[in-house]
């Protein structure tokens, strides 16, 4: 498969590369320079339109990492107006699957996070007025837009606290109960890619990728039930006494 | 806001002043109250009742200046058809955030987001559309525009940041157009006034906020369909008439 990575070279992005070059042709984009020659590379801002349509041609599948959290017009620009250009170019170009990316509350903002739990990725969105979730809240639905209109699938992985299981130095301190390993979340974007689109309950469908936590506050249970996710880091030296 | 006698006198903000409809509502609404309309663009004419101000509504203290003291902001969802999609998506979005975010800080009470009734266009024209149906926008980008200034709003209005009122106007329709020749989802001018002035004194000729929230039903967010009594109306503004005394004129 081919498979455009929109913002390619953020936190996440080598961690997605790792688990999908094995597999598949990537094109690689970000804003920003960097370094890797093993794939083909272009530089863009995801909210350049003609830019972002100009390198989906030929692809089989978008992978849309690209995130901004703490300035006002970048957030839009990137979280919100980029996951539109996503959508504009695979719908021009008849890709038919975007996997796209957010944290945990561009659905499950406050007035879940703060009363609930077993917080289901299909709950209606309710993400609150912070710039970081609201701007990838308003890129989700446009994203869910696209899908009612037209032929294309949007598989959104939500994310919030990546970890290094090697990492001890907040042993036995509980963690935030939405946490999961790098290589984890890089895998869940391999079984994004290759679910078959028939199998899915609509053309866009939202997946909650943490491990298995006995917090119970987030439920991943969608993601290993459709997706056949299944995190290998517990990470459970963070949440247990016995580990300090 | 003053509520001396009958009448009552607010201070109001009227944004995208470059469309005909703000430019009209602001000067139907200057006789009434101290109106203020502003555009991210210079206005080549003058203004006559009202005074125009000129802003980005961009991220800094002007935007503030710009609400600061008003009793109302009556915020427009059209966007501009000459610009380009990302710049019309960049207002209906970023400059509806700037813009929620002054008005909360600056404590303004009263914020009437005007959409449109576009976004439940796809249901079919003999399905009773009330304000419990779900939108369902096309990708034309007005329709994305509409509804994501709406979405917005929402979520200002879900954390009580705001008190929203969205108006979703029904096709504008001008002077000298016959009913007959409207839609079904025609909205006349002057019924789209009323429904503005019945929003924005919703409650307050009461005891403040409270009365307000009373008034209209909810706190924080409230959705109301407006559109002309025309035969075969699609929208059923029925929410409107109780909570708001809207009352378009009848129109055979």
């Amino acid at each position: 498969m081919n498979v455009l990575i929109l913002g390619a070279n953020g936190m996440l992005g080598p961690f997605v590369v790792n688990a999908l070059e094995a597999d598949h042709t990537l094109r690689l984009t970000d804003v920003n320079d960097f370094e890797d020659s093993r794939h083909e590379y272009f530089k863009l801002d995801v909210s350049d339109l003609d830019a972002v349509v100009d390198a989906a041609e030929g692809m089989d599948a978008i992978v849309n990492l690209s995130v901004l959290r703490p300035h006002r017009q970048i957030a839009f620009d990137v979280n919100a107006r980029g996951a539109y250009n996503a959508m504009e170019a695979a719908v021009r170009h008849s890709i038919p699957r975007v996997i796209n990316t957010g944290p945990h509350f561009t659905i499950a903002g406050p007035t879940y996070e703060d009363l609930d739990y077993r917080i289901g990725p299909d709950a209606p969105s309710a993400s609150g007025t912070y710039l970081y979730a609201l701007t990838k809240s308003l890129g989700q639905e446009i994203s869910s837009v696209f899908t009612e209109n037209h032929d294309v699938h949007v598989l959104t992985l939500l994310f919030y606290n990546f970890r290094d299981p090697g990492d001890h130095s907040t042993d036995g301190q509980d963690v935030i109960p939405y946490a999961v390993s790098w290589e984890d979340a890089g895998r869940a974007f391999g079984l994004a890619l290759t679910v078959g689109l028939d199998t899915l309950p609509s053309r866009c469908e939202i997946f909650y990728i943490f491990t298995d936590l006995p917090h119970e506050k987030f439920s991943n249970e969608k993601a290993k039930r459709i997706l056949g996710w299944q995190p290998q880091d517990r990470l459970e030296h963070l949440w247990r006494k016995g580990s300090r | 806001m003053e509520s001396s006698g009958m009448e009552l006198y607010v201070k109001i903000l009227i944004t995208g002043g470059s469309f005909l409809l703000p430019q009209r509502l602001a000067a139907a609404l200057a006789g009434a109250h101290d109106v203020v309309l502003t555009a991210r663009s210079e206005l080549d004419e003058d203004a006559p009742g009202h005074r125009f101000l000129r802003s980005d509504l961009g991220h800094d203290d002007a935007t503030n200046e710009l609400v600061r003291g008003m009793d109302v902001i009556v915020h427009s969802g059209e966007s501009d058809e000459d610009a380009t999609e990302s710049e019309r998506l960049d207002v209906a979005m970023r400059c509806t955030y700037n813009l929620l975010m002054a008005a909360a800080a600056e404590r303004v009470p009263c914020f009437i987001y005007l959409g449109s009734l576009g976004i439940l266009g796809k249901y079919d024209e003999d399905m009773t559309i009330t304000e419990r149906w779900r939108p369902v926008p096309t990708t034309d980008i007005s329709d994305v525009c509409y509804h994501l200034g709406e979405f917005v709003c929402r979520e200002f209005g879900r954390e009580r940041k705001a008190s929203v009122v969205c108006l979703r106007l029904g096709d504008l329709v001008w002077d000298g157009v016959e009913s007959g020749e409207a839609n079904s989802s025609a909205l006349y001018f002057d019924d789209a006034v009323q429904a503005v002035e019945k929003a924005l004194s919703a409650g307050e000729h009461g005891a403040g906020p409270a009365a307000r929230s009373q008034a209209l039903g909810k706190p924080g967010w409230n959705i109301f369909h407006i559109q002309s009594s025309v035969p075969k109306a699609r929208f059923a503004t029925g929410a409107a008439e109780t909570h708001l005394g809207y009352s378009p004129a009848a129109r055979s």
